[in-house]
């Protein structure tokens, strides 16, 4: 379960200006639960995802995951959290582009103890739930859009994480593509992970398999 | 950290990525090869020197007058070995010749053959010297730098010397001084004393220079002052002295290169450092990537650092191999016109072989260590960082 308390994020500019990206979050997720977070660009979304995923301290508050706070994790610990508990789907394609799919799709794992069995094994299972098996061996640059994008989600799948990260996952999709990241949400849904879906994308508008859909604006959940 | 995943991954990036670091490898690669043989001619040499200096006698007499040097009176010998602690005392006869046909200068080199230690000496330089048959006519025995000029006039066997007596005095060739004496005898030519002196118009009576041997070192200092007392118009040159010269023409010149080498790796490492901090967009992403799938910032910088290390390291080993072949295959073309000059003949040397394992200890640690820490530290700096600051 991921419970958000008195949540405040502020980037300084300057000595004199600063900016409050998130104000006063307060929020919990049940497990398995899928969050569709609403709202325009610059509204605070994907500095709540990045707090949530640990890759972003707040100014103040705490973000509770499991009875832990990871807010006061040191660095140590935080990657680990991101290791095993996190998987995030960003909306630019952050991959090695010279590297191949399944090279890209084993990285979470190569920290990790697994033989090289387990992580073939690992690495397969994500492929498929991903649908990107059939490209295992080709470099990410050769990729479409889509297929980059289903390579992010079987990267953010590979380590079994709880928790799944999506920041504008649509954003740089067709139509098509979009349509198939919803059908790879609802096995997800399936698989009882928690989803939380950063977007302003109309398809998101009443999915059937959101649980909750809240609007952000300025920094503050409506 | 350093399981089989990780070293797959390691070599999955260098072979990947394998554009990136070329050029870094290339110049590394030249900087080391540079450097090292540098240390290889500088070792090579002064291991010949050694060698090659060590019969040379503990004191030389040259008479000195008004700023010149003038023959030594024979007499002298004498005088020299009643002082006690002096085992031999010997005159020598040298002096240039003016080789006309190239307008160069040998050196000859007057020796007594019925010395049993010069002729010792003479048969470490060349094996199965016979001496009843090189005394049995007019011979003379030569460096590789007068053979080669020799040569180019066609004296393959004998060599038509003109005395101040205006006689001509036909010498034949009877040997080669071997190439790794070339660094003192290149334009040495030696033949037996009385023949010298008659080329030379050394009067009788008169030697060029008395040599004089002391066993025990420990007395040396005082037989200088006694023999620096004996005559006020003669110079005592000490073979440490000679030693010591050589070593400091080379040294210099060694040094002057070893200051050179330290800008360029100095700059070379600062262009590394800026190159690094300056790090490219692909690299903060990849770092950003690894940082939010959970990567800690030390197995980040692991990485790096073994991947960095490689590449230095890969540079370093070819470059020894690149200044091995250079240096004692090639024979230094260029570096050793630099560091032995044209004094008189140019320095046909062949090197030998004398690697110092401390040199090669010293350039691994200035080149690999300061490589590594010119790339970690930007890396770090990228790797602390938030992975949201970099991925923006």
């Amino acid at each position: 379960m991921i419970i958000i308390k008195n949540l405040y994020k502020e980037f300084s500019q300057d000595t004199t200006q600063s900016f409050h990206a998130l104000k006063d979050i307060n929020l919990s997720i049940n497990d398995g639960e899928c969050l569709i977070l609403n709202g325009v660009s610059g509204s605070g979304k994907s500095t709540l995802l990045s707090i949530i995923g640990a890759i972003m301290k707040p100014t103040s508050g705490s973000v509770e995951i499991d009875g832990e706070n990871i807010v006061s994790l040191s660095d140590f610990h935080t990657s680990n959290y991101r290791n095993t508990k996190i998987g995030f789907v960003t909306q630019s394609f952050h991959l090695f582009d010279e590297l191949s799919v399944k090279d890209n799709i084993s990285i979470p794992l190569i920290i990790t103890d697994l033989s090289n069995d387990e992580m073939d094994e690992y690495i397969k299972h994500a492929m498929k739930i991903a649908n990107i098996s059939h490209k295992s061996n080709q470099k990410v640059k050769t990729l479409s859009g889509g297929e980059k994008q289903r390579c992010i989600i079987a990267r953010a799948l590979v380590n079994d994480p709880q928790i799944i990260l999506c920041d504008e996952p649509t954003a740089n999709l067709d139509y098509t593509n979009s349509i198939k990241f919803i059908d790879i949400i609802k096995k997800l849904k399936e698989m009882k992970k928690t989803l939380i879906i950063a977007t302003h994308d109309p398809l998101f508008n009443n999915l059937a398999c959101a649980d909750k859909t809240l609007n952000i604006k300025e920094g503050s959940l409506e | 950290m350093l399981n089989s995943k990780y070293i797959n991954f390691l070599f999955l990036l260098l072979i990947t990525y394998r554009k990136k670091h070329i050029s870094i490898f290339i110049i590394s690669v030249i900087i080391v090869a540079l450097v090292t043989s540098i240390l290889f001619i500088s070792s090579a040499i002064q291991k010949d020197i050694n060698t090659t200096l060590q019969s040379q006698a503990d004191f030389t007499i040259q008479r000195y007058k008004a700023g010149k040097v003038l023959n030594t009176p024979q007499s002298w010998i004498d005088e020299f070995l009643q002082i006690d602690g002096i085992s031999k005392v010997q005159g020598r006869i040298y002096g240039m010749h003016f080789y006309e046909p190239a307008e160069t200068y040998f050196m000859i080199v007057g020796i007594d053959f019925f010395d049993d230690n010069v002729v010792k000496t003479l048969q470490t330089l060349i094996d199965n010297i016979d001496i009843d048959k090189f005394l049995s006519r007019d011979n003379m025995i030569i460096g590789s730098g007068v053979k080669k000029f020799l040569d180019e006039y066609a004296y393959k066997d004998y060599y038509n010397f003109r005395p101040p007596d205006r006689s001509i005095k036909k010498v034949y060739i009877y040997g080669t001084l071997p190439k790794q004496s070339n660094i003192v005898s290149s334009d040495m030519i030696i033949m037996d004393i009385d023949l010298a002196r008659k080329i030379l118009g050394v009067e009788d009576g008169y030697v060029t220079d008395i040599i004089i041997e002391v066993p025990n070192p420990k007395e040396a200092p005082m037989i200088r002052t006694k023999l620096t007392i004996s005559h006020f118009d003669m110079r005592i040159i000490e073979k440490e002295d000679i030693k010591r010269y050589y070593k400091n023409l080379f040294n210099y010149k060694g040094g002057v290169f070893l200051i050179l080498y330290t800008i360029v790796l100095v700059t070379f490492l600062l262009i590394l450092y800026q190159r690094y901090s300056m790090i490219s967009n692909i690299d903060s992403k990849e770092i950003a990537i690894l940082r939010s799938v959970g990567w800690k910032i030390n197995s980040i910088i692991w990485l790096k650092i073994s991947e960095n290390f490689i590449v230095a390291f890969s540079a370093y080993l070819v470059g020894v191999i690149t200044a091995y072949i250079y240096v004692f295959i090639l024979n230094a073309p260029l570096l050793k016109e630099i560091f032995l000059g044209h004094n008189n003949l140019s320095q046909d040397i062949t090197f030998s072989q004398q690697i110092n394992t401390t040199d090669l200890g010293i350039v691994f640690l200035l080149f690999v260590i300061p490589f590594i820490i010119a790339i970690i530290i930007p890396v770090w700096h990228k790797s602390i960082i938030e992975p949201t600051e970099v991925m923006r």
